[in-house]
């Protein structure tokens, strides 16, 4: 009878959950009482981005605080992704079948026509990025569709990239992004501050290499391990 | 055009452990000597940076020249040098022992590929945690540092998971989940700060007065953080996640990433929202980590494994560091010199145990205390460099730790509450029996005991152990310097005039 039990939906509520509850629920009151009680300042940073604005070479905002006035903060993000990956890697192989499956026409078909157009779409994303919502994220994000999209239809060639290839994909964002902060160091004297006039085509470039690493970044955690070659030069030896 | 001015060292300690990083992925063959060099430069910048403090004070550096509040500010004060200085020591010998560690371990002709594959993945994952290490000691952007944050904990769970075993990778799994629901509930608490204030930087908001939603984004930002540090009975996740992975990677999370979220909720505690904090909040800190001293350190003595053992003592430690609460905040001016001593001397000691132990149980092939009776026989420093350890541990003189206690002990009669320097007096006692408990069976040779045939090691995998134990001796004698480096640094935020802004 016990085991049937299980199966009934209405679990008992035990008094450690009931209290569990409880507390939740004073503390999302005492939450509420305070957001409510408090005199918000108006005034943020808005004012700020908006003065500066035409110093930070892109016309969007967003981007602007993303990438130029709070750079730093989005450099260690792009570090965090990068992290992501490495820490599937370290975990596991790719659980790839060892048999291709041959995916059918339609699929083969589909797959022909989406993912060129995403990655096209991907980049106008990243070069909308400038001027309207869009950017580096988000065009990473429809790169790593087009790459899931292939990983699904299990294309042959697929599984037979070579690991070095991926890893260079994956740091070609971090390496830019640093390489350029560092250059802004040794040029302008100061971490992370775009030559004059220079700001509008660094932003773009580091943007696009992101872009690049994050479609893989995400196209990597979803194949969810290492490529199978990872490790065999080191066997060799 | 090439200009390379003496503010730029701050940003140093930042960019050579991530760049390493970064080539360390890419590269295998010089993946350690690529960390050493960074090791070695992130020591002589933050030697360059101390230099610079001691002349001209709290040092502040704005990232790609955008003023605070609109950009991020880099500071430099007396806490965040001497944390820089910490990491970077026990980082320099965690790194060499790493060396030691892993060449032995790929010396031995079973399972290669799996000590490659640790060794592989160890180096990117170190230098970058390292990098957002010193990335949070160095900031002064609460939302700067709720993303190093996140950088430190992606590649801690990564790293307490590389070896494999499945009860590492469930450690790690729980260290996962424990550490992103402490991130959340520090970025809800960012989101209310900001809401409220409108700034994030922790000068402009030290000067703020608080209200309603400033306490509860305090609440917040401490419950998570709390979390993260594993305060008593927030530490459940904290003793299998340490024990259960590489040595090197124990004396990571042990000795440095726990201090990570302390240093920043002592910060936000005693140096933003000092006016905001009341006698009964930090009671209550002060009663966990009584509760924290106690019950690990009872938990220690039960332990049968030896790295179990040492984490249940890192447990144990981590109360004192929030016993200063309470005693901290009735001796404001004073209040990091209750913290740092207990902070610098737990990293290198703790550091060093889990290093011997990993040393032991390299060379014994299980870590049970019961059976480690001999081990002195053939490996020598590293049984010296544990109970080297343990002194500064226990608290005797002339060690780090000493001065620790004796600082929270003298600080807790000053201010009338001589009931925190008593449960100080209690947890070293129950330290000491924790500590004999593996030392005397350390030294003790049985009759008829056989020396085991010895693989030989390469000396990193003993000396490291040795030199940070005995910094943390040693650290004893020099007390006055580091409370001179304070002193200095407190002037960052008394710099903050009644307004808010900085004069």
């Amino acid at each position: 009878m016990r085991r049937y039990s299980t199966h009934n939906k209405r679990k008992r509520l035990n008094p450690v959950l009931l209290l569990v509850l409880l507390l939740t629920a004073s503390l999302t009151i005492l939450l509420g009482r305070a957001i409510l009680t408090t005199d918000y300042q108006t005034e943020r940073l808005g004012d700020d981005v908006a003065q500066f604005q035409k110093l930070s070479g892109v016309e969007s905002p967003v981007t602007a605080v993303l990438l130029n006035f709070r750079g730093y903060d989005t450099l260690l993000e792009v570090m965090v992704l990068l992290m992501a990956v490495v820490g599937v890697w370290s975990l596991t192989q790719a659980p790839f079948p060892g048999k291709p499956i041959e995916p059918g026409p339609v699929q083969l078909a589909v797959v022909r026509l989406l993912t060129p157009l995403m990655v096209l779409f991907a980049f106008y994303l990243v070069w909308k990025g400038s001027s309207l919502a869009g950017g580096a994220f988000q065009g990473g994000a429809v790169l790593g569709g087009a790459c899931v999209l292939m990983l699904v239809s299990e294309l042959p060639w697929i599984k037979n990239i070579p690991s070095r290839h991926l890893r260079i994909g994956l740091l070609a964002g971090p390496f830019v992004f640093l390489g350029t902060a560092i250059l802004c160091l040794i040029l302008e004297g100061t971490f992370l501050a775009y030559p004059q006039g220079w700001a509008g085509s660094l932003l773009l470039l580091i943007e696009t290499a992101c872009a690049v690493s994050i479609g893989l970044t995400l196209a990597c955690l979803f194949a969810g391990g290492r490529p199978k070659d990872d490790l065999s030069r080191g066997r060799k030896r | 055009m090439i200009s390379f001015e003496g503010q730029s060292w701050i940003i140093l300690p930042l960019i050579l452990p991530l760049a390493a990083g970064l080539f360390c992925f890419l590269s295998r063959r010089w993946a350690f000597a690529l960390s050493l060099t960074a090791a070695l430069g992130n020591l002589l910048s933050i030697g360059v940076l101390l230099n610079q403090f001691l002349d001209t004070g709290p040092l502040t550096y704005n990232v790609g020249n955008w003023k605070t509040p609109l950009g991020i500010a880099l500071r430099i004060d007396g806490p965040s040098i001497l944390m820089l200085l910490m990491t970077a020591v026990t980082g320099l010998g965690i790194t060499l022992y790493a060396r030691g560690y892993f060449a032995f371990r790929i010396a031995v002709p079973k399972r290669i590929g799996r000590h490659e594959r640790q060794e592989r993945f160890f180096w990117p994952l170190w230098m970058t945690l390292w990098a957002s290490l010193n990335g949070l000691f160095l900031s002064a952007d609460i939302f700067n540092m709720y993303v190093t944050l996140e950088l430190i904990s992606i590649p801690a769970v990564a790293l307490a998971a590389l070896s494999g075993k499945p009860a590492s990778q469930i450690a790690a799994f729980r260290y996962l989940l424990v550490s992103l629901l402490g991130s959340l509930s520090y970025l809800l608490g960012v989101v209310f700060v900001y809401k409220t204030y409108g700034v994030l930087d922790l000068v402009l908001l030290s000067g703020k007065t608080a209200s309603g939603a400033g306490m509860a984004a305090l609440a917040l930002m401490s419950v998570g953080l709390l979390l993260k540090t594993a305060l008593f009975p927030m530490h459940f996740w904290l003793p299998p996640a340490h024990a259960n992975a590489l040595a090197p990677v124990s004396a990571i999370l042990s000795s440095l990433v726990v201090k990570g979220s302390f240093y920043l909720l002592f910060r936000l505690w005693f140096d933003v929202f000092a006016s905001a904090v009341t006698e009964p909040m930090v009671n209550i800190l002060g009663t966990l980590g009584a509760g924290a001293i106690v019950w690990g350190a009872l938990q220690a003595i039960r332990q049968k494994r030896l790295k179990l053992l040492v984490a249940y003592s890192t447990v144990s430690q981590l109360g004192y560091l929030f016993i200063a609460f309470p005693l901290a905040y009735l001796d404001m001016g004073t209040h990091w010199g209750t913290v740092a001593f207990m902070v610098l001397a737990h990293a290198c000691a703790k550091s060093a145990m889990f290093m011997a132990s990993g040393t032991i149980f390299l060379h014994a092939g299980h870590d049970r205390i019961n059976d480690l009776a001999g081990v002195r026989s053939y490996i020598p420093v590293t049984v010296f460099a544990y109970a080297i350890a343990g002194v500064n541990i226990m608290g005797l003189p002339p060690s780090g730790g000493f001065i620790a206690k004796w600082l929270l002990i003298s600080s807790s009669i000053n201010s009338s509450q001589w009931w925190w320097g008593i449960i100080v007096m209690i947890g070293s006692l129950l330290a000491s029996v924790y500590i004999f408990r593996v030392v005397s069976r350390f030294f003790v040779i049985p009759e008829g005991y056989k020396v085991p045939d010895r693989r030989p090691h390469s000396p990193l995998l003993e000396w490291p152990a040795l030199v940070l134990a005995l910094i943390a001796l040693l650290l004893g004698l020099i007390a006055p310097y580091p409370l001179h480096i304070l002193e200095t640094g407190n002037s960052l935020f008394s710099m903050v005039s009644p307004k808010g802004l900085p004069l």
